[in-house]
Formats: C-alpha cells, sequence, structure tokens
C-alpha cells in the first residue's frame, strides 16, 4: 500500500484519520463536468449522511485541463440542498495523481488504497464526466452497504434499446451464464462497495494488467460475485455522460472488457462450471421513466464489416471456431438489407468458442481480441434491426431471451473449455 | 631380367593392389557407416516423432501457427513428423560428413573442413529464416486485422504484402549470412523494395485517386461515419 499512494498523501490521511464513507472519482481531463460530480457527491454526503464521516477523493491521470483545481475548488450551495440536518463533520477533499499504468484501472486502486488506509466502512466510485449524476446516486450506491451490509452494488440505468451493446450481447449475459447472477449492468463504472471488498481487491495481483486500464469495472464485478460478497444492484434512473469508450476503438474495448472476462473465466473456472440457471440480485431505489439520449446506428456500415470480416479473416476463424458456427457466419453474409440476421445460438456459439480459444491459447490474444470486432458488428447490426420497432419493454425482454441462451449452452462452453477448441466436437450443433 | 620384371610388372601391380585394397577399405567403411548411420537417422526420427507426440508438440505448433502451413506442404503429416524429419536429416548430415571424413582423401578432407567452419554461418541463416516466418506471420495478421477493422477493401493484399515483403528481407539477410551473391542480393532487394514503394505510391496517388483525397479528407475533418454514428458499445 505504501507504494500505491504517493508519498505527500500519508500526512493527509493522517490528519483526517478514519472516515466511514469514502467518494471516489476518477478523472482525467474532466474539468468540464467534474464539477458538476463533486456537487452532487458533496450534496448526497450532506443530505444523506450527515453523520457519517466522509471523504471525497479525486484520483487524477494527470489532467492538464485543470481538473484536479476544479475539484478542490468546486463549492456547494447548501442553502438549495433544504438540508434538515446539519453536518457535525466538514466533508474532506482530496485530489491526488494515481501511479502505474495509466488509466481507471489504477485510479481505483489509489481509492481502494485510501479507503483500506482510512478504515472506510463504505466506498462509492462514479465517473467524472456524468451529466445525470444526482445526490440520491450517492444513497442508493452506499446505503445498502451501510445500512443492510451489502458489499458491492451495481448500477442499474435506464438505456436506450441501442446504447451498452456490448453489455447486452456479451458482458450481461455472460455475467448472468457463468456466475448465476442478475446484476443488469454489470461494467456500468458507477458502483458501491464495503472497505472489506475494497481490502480484497487491493490484495489482487491484477494491476498490470488491462484490469489496470478498462477492464476494472467488469473486474470488480465479477470478482465480487466470484469471491461470494453479497451483491445487489440500485436503480440510478439514467445515465448521460460524455462518449468517451476505452482506448476510443473497439479493438482496445474487446481486448481490456471482453479479454477480462475471459481471463476471470481462468481464475474463477471452479466457481463458474457447477453453476447451473440464474438468480436475480436483491434491487434497490425506486424504477421511474426517463427520455433516454436517442442514438443514431449506420446498420449497412455494420453489415458490410461483418461481410468483410468474415471473408477475409476466413483462415483466421477456421483455426479455432468450430466447422458448423463457421459455416452459420458465411451463411449469415449471404442475407442482406432487412433480412441480415445472426441468429441467438449462432452467437452464443461464436462467444464461447471465442473464450475457449482464448483459454487454450489457440491464437495470439490480441489478435483473437481483434477478430472478434467483425462478428460483433455483425451482431449488433442483427439485433438493431430486429428491435428496431420494438419498444423498450419488449427490447429488453429480447435480452433476457438472449440471456437463456446462453444459459441453456453452458454445457457446450464447459465441453469445449475442457477439450481442446477449433476441432469439431462430437456434440457440436449446428447454429 | 627378373628385377625388370619386377620394376615393370610386380611393383606398378603391388602398387595399384594396395591402392585398390585401400579404396576398397575406405568404400566399405563409408559404406558401413551409412548404412549404419541411416539405420541411426531412422531411429532417432521413430524415437524424436513419439517423444515429440508426447509432448503434445503438434498442439504448441498450432497455437504458434505452424501447423497449418506445415500441413500445407503434403510432405509432413504433421509437425511432430517435421520436427522428426529434420532432426533425421540432421543425423544424416552428420553421418555423411563422417563417412566422408572417414573416406580420407584429400578432396572429401577439405570438402569437410570447409563444411565444419560453414556450419555456423548455415545455422544463423536457418535461425534468421525461422524468425522471419515467425514475424512476417505475426505482421501479416495483424496488418490483416487492422485493415479488416478499418474496412479496407484490399486488407488481404495488404496483409500479404508485408508478409511477402518480410520474409523477403529475412531471405535477403540469411542469403547474405551464407555469402551467396551478396552484392547482386543486396542490389536486386533494394530494386525491388525501391519498386515496390513507387509501384504503391503511383498506384494509390493515380490508380485510386479517390480512395486518396477521401482518406485525406477523412484525417483532415474526422471520419463521416463517426460523426453520424453515435452509438456507445459498453
Amino acid at each position: 500500500m505504501e507504494r500505491v499512494l504517493p508519498e505527500e498523501l500519508h500526512g493527509r490521511l493522517k490528519e483526517i484519520g478514519d472516515v466511514e464513507l469514502l467518494v471516489g472519482i476518477p478523472s482525467y481531463n474532466n474539468a468540464r463536468t467534474i464539477g458538476q460530480v463533486v456537487r452532487a457527491a458533496a450534496a448526497g454526503l450532506e443530505k444523506y449522511f450527515p453523520n457519517r464521516k466522509s471523504l471525497i477523493v479525486n484520483s487524477d491521470g494527470g489532467s492538464k485541463d485543470g481538473t484536479r483545481e476544479v475539484v478542490l475548488s468546486t463549492e456547494l450551495d447548501h442553502d438549495s440542498l433544504l438540508l434538515v440536518a446539519h453536518r457535525v463533520n466538514p466533508i474532506h477533499r482530496i485530489s491526488t495523481p494515481y501511479h502505474g499504468v495509466p488509466g481507471k484501472g489504477s485510479a481505483f486502486r489509489t481509492i481502494f488504497a485510501m479507503a483500506k488506509q482510512l478504515n472506510a466502512k463504505a466506498c462509492v466510485v462514479v465517473d467524472s464526466d456524468l451529466r445525470s449524476i444526482t445526490p440520491h446516486w450517492i444513497e442508493l450506491l452506499a446505503g445498502p452497504v451501510l445500512e443492510r451490509e451489502f458489499d458491492y452494488i451495481a448500477p442499474y440505468y435506464l438505456r436506450h434499446k441501442y446504447d451498452g451493446t456490448i453489455t447486452n450481447g456479451i458482458i450481461y449475459p455472460m455475467t448472468r451464464a457463468l456466475f448465476g447472477k442478475r446484476v443488469r449492468q454489470p461494467i456500468g463504472g458507477d458502483f458501491g462497495f464495503s472497505g472489506r471488498l475494497a481490502a480484497c481487491y487491493l490484495e489482487k495481483n491484477v494491476w498490470e494488467s488491462d484490469v489496470a486500464r478498462f477492464g476494472i469495472d467488469i473486474w470488480m464485478t465479477l470478482t465480487a460475485i466470484a469471491e461470494g460478497f453479497r451483491v445487489g444492484q440500485s436503480y440510478l434512473g439514467a445515465k448521460l455522460h460524455d462518449a468517451k469508450d476505452p482506448g476510443g476503438d473497439l479493438t482496445s474495448m474487446f481486448r481490456q472488457v471482453v479479454g477480462s472476462v475471459f481471463s476471470l473465466m481462468e481464475n474463477y473456472e471452479n466457481k463458474w462450471q457447477p453453476l447451473t440457471g440464474s438468480e436475480p440480485v436483491p434491487m434497490f431505489g425506486f424504477p421511474f421513466e426517463v427520455g433516454v439520449e436517442p442514438i443514431q446506428v449506420n446498420v449497412e456500415r455494420m453489415t458490410k464489416a461483418f461481410t468483410q470480416g468474415v471473408k477475409d479473416l476466413r483462415e483466421i476463424y477456421a483455426s479455432f471456431l468450430s466447422p458448423a458456427t463457421l459455416a452459420g457466419l458465411e451463411e449469415a453474409t449471404r442475407l442482406s438489407g432487412d433480412a441480415f440476421r445472426l441468429p441467438d445460438q449462432l452467437w452464443v456459439h461464436v462467444i464461447y468458442e471465442y473464450a475457449s480459444a482464448f483459454h487454450h491459447r489457440k491464437l495470439d490474444r490480441d489478435h483473437l481480441m481483434q477478430s472478434l470486432v467483425p462478428l460483433y458488428l455483425g451482431r449488433t447490426a442483427s439485433f438493431v434491426l430486429e428491435v428496431r420497432e420494438s419498444p423498450a419493454l419488449e427490447v429488453e425482454e429480447r435480452i433476457e431471451k438472449l440471456c437463456g441462451v446462453f444459459e441453456l449452452e453452458k454445457p457446450y462452453l464447459i465441453e469445449r473449455w475442457g477439450t481442446r477448441a477449433g476441432k469439431e466436437s462430437p456434440h457440436a450443433r449446428t447454429a | 631380367m627378373q628385377g625388370l620384371l619386377e620394376r615393370a610388372f610386380l611393383v606398378p601391380f603391388e602398387r595399384l593392389r594396395e591402392q585398390l585394397a585401400s579404396v576398397v577399405e575406405a568404400t566399405l567403411t563409408v559404406v558401413v557407416i551409412l548404412v549404419v548411420g541411416g539405420l541411426l537417422a531412422w531411429t532417432v526420427r521413430q524415437v524424436l516423432f513419439r517423444l515429440l507426440k508426447t509432448l503434445q508438440f503438434d498442439r504448441l505448433a498450432e497455437s504458434m501457427g505452424f501447423a497449418r502451413t506445415i500441413e500445407r506442404t503434403q510432405i509432413f503429416r504433421s509437425a511432430s513428423d517435421f520436427g522428426a524429419r529434420v532432426a533425421q536429416g540432421f543425423v544424416w548430415l552428420i553421418i555423411v560428413l563422417f563417412a566422408l571424413n572417414a573416406a580420407n582423401t584429400q578432396m572429401t578432407d577439405s570438402l569437410v573442413a570447409r563444411f565444419v567452419n560453414y556450419v555456423p554461418d548455415i545455422l544463423t541463416a536457418a535461425l534468421v529464416l525461422l524468425l522471419g516466418s515467425v514475424i512476417s506471420r505475426f505482421l501479416g495478421r495483424s496488418v490483416l486485422l487492422a485493415a479488416v477493422n478499418a474496412q479496407w477493401a484490399g486488407a488481404r493484399l495488404l496483409a500479404g504484402g508485408v508478409r511477402v515483403l518480410v520474409m523477403m528481407l529475412a531471405v535477403v539477410i540469411a542469403l547474405e549470412q551464407l555469402q551467396i551473391g551478396r552484392t547482386a542480393l543486396l542490389t536486386a532487394f533494394a530494386i525491388l523494395f525501391g519498386g515496390i514503394v513507387v509501384a504503391g505510391a503511383i498506384a494509390f496517388g493515380l490508380g485510386a485517386r479517390d480512395l486518396a483525397r477521401e482518406w485525406l479528407q477523412s484525417k483532415m475533418k474526422g471520419r463521416e461515419t463517426e460523426e453520424e454514428e453515435v452509438l456507445r458499445h459498453l
């Protein structure tokens, strides 16, 4: 821990002493939005946890736009909050640069280390580019940890039907099928967790891997579930934030996020293999309808990317995908326009065969993740075409149906995981 | 008279007999060495093949991307077969050198000496070719994936070009190591490489003017697709 926290911080932490609640905000050049996030966090602490000693920590990646200065100088308008109770202790505020691999994960590591040093009972982490955060988020994320002894609270947002397609098509169904918990936004980015879970995270040796970058969200969720911590989720409404995907391109996103899921599958092989089915996790908050930002999708570009991928990368796919899956993909390339579809079972087999190829190192892992991008774009195009006319509720049902297929096909994953992937298995079904 | 007979016939005959005997002896030694060596090489191949199979060498080759290339030659059944046959070849080479040495002639002695001095160069060249093959495959695949994900129409052509160029560079370095046609090879490579670059530039500039313009425009203005699509994946 001595090495995680900057030297100059130790004196300040000693001065503050133990805290009950810590709010962490990772940042990198977010001067434009972080002031609002700090205000919301401070208001949330004032309003909902007036008697708990609290600290707001900004873990910064070397911003050049004055992000840290904004954090420290942002004032809270107490009059507008109409507070009933007034705080005994002031809310402390720290802005510190983090050390290590540049990325959100390293920023979180500093927050975990600080939580451990200050014996924090609960922590909340929120993105610094949020535009829809309200003080109530702090209560919804920290409350279940402080008052109901939960260890991990994932966010539950309302999103546009085309938003979060990696979450909807891969991460959520995989989380469910593997570990049996229906955490709807496992990579939401805003979480609440207990001090003991923060200490557990800190002990893991993952800080030089993709977890230190943008694999951190899924790593936190899956580690909490796999290690048997109490997991719940809180309804936060809509999430509006500056669109800033990791690395700015899909390839990095796949390597860091999907690659982290596959790595965790190796770490927790004995945990996920015996599990069948899934169960809902407790939900906190009051669900309400909100308007979501419209999203434009270029389906034609995505189907073209898929078709070119299947054609040009055929040799690569043939080295680890089963002949049945490859044939299914080639069949899909013959469908054009609105008729284009990538069926659920085929998609599930693709993902499971990729997980298995990752495990068996059938291909350089970076290359493997890169080769998934065209197939994912095909699946996204198929999904968009299928739900184009559907209302949000139907889309949610459609995602649930996909999750069902992921769960049903889990024996196929176990079979391929345990055997050498790439060769036709006697039980492989035609997708 | 007898002295004349001895000098004219018996001494040359005796010399011839001695020479023939030494040749026959050397030939027999060579034949025996080759037969025993052949059996040894065959045994080495069989044992090594089984050993490689047990050690799952095929799987390793598959993960490194060699298995497919080896099988595609239609000479070797598998990576283990390839490894075993290469070892057999080495044993054969040593046996042949041993046999040549046993022949004990001025020519074979010189040949063996020159070959032994040449061995480090051969090994270095082989290593360069092996590395070149690995690097060309890796780079070729990297370029292919990047180009496909960028949706470039000539992705395969580009990747193939990269593979060929890297392999050509490895071949030139290997031949340079073996001191075969050094100057001619370097000149040929420089001309060929320069030619490819010029041809590529002309093709891109003339044959694909529109593509060049669009590409430059997209670089300067930001990609059109990115502007019209705001899909958030996570």
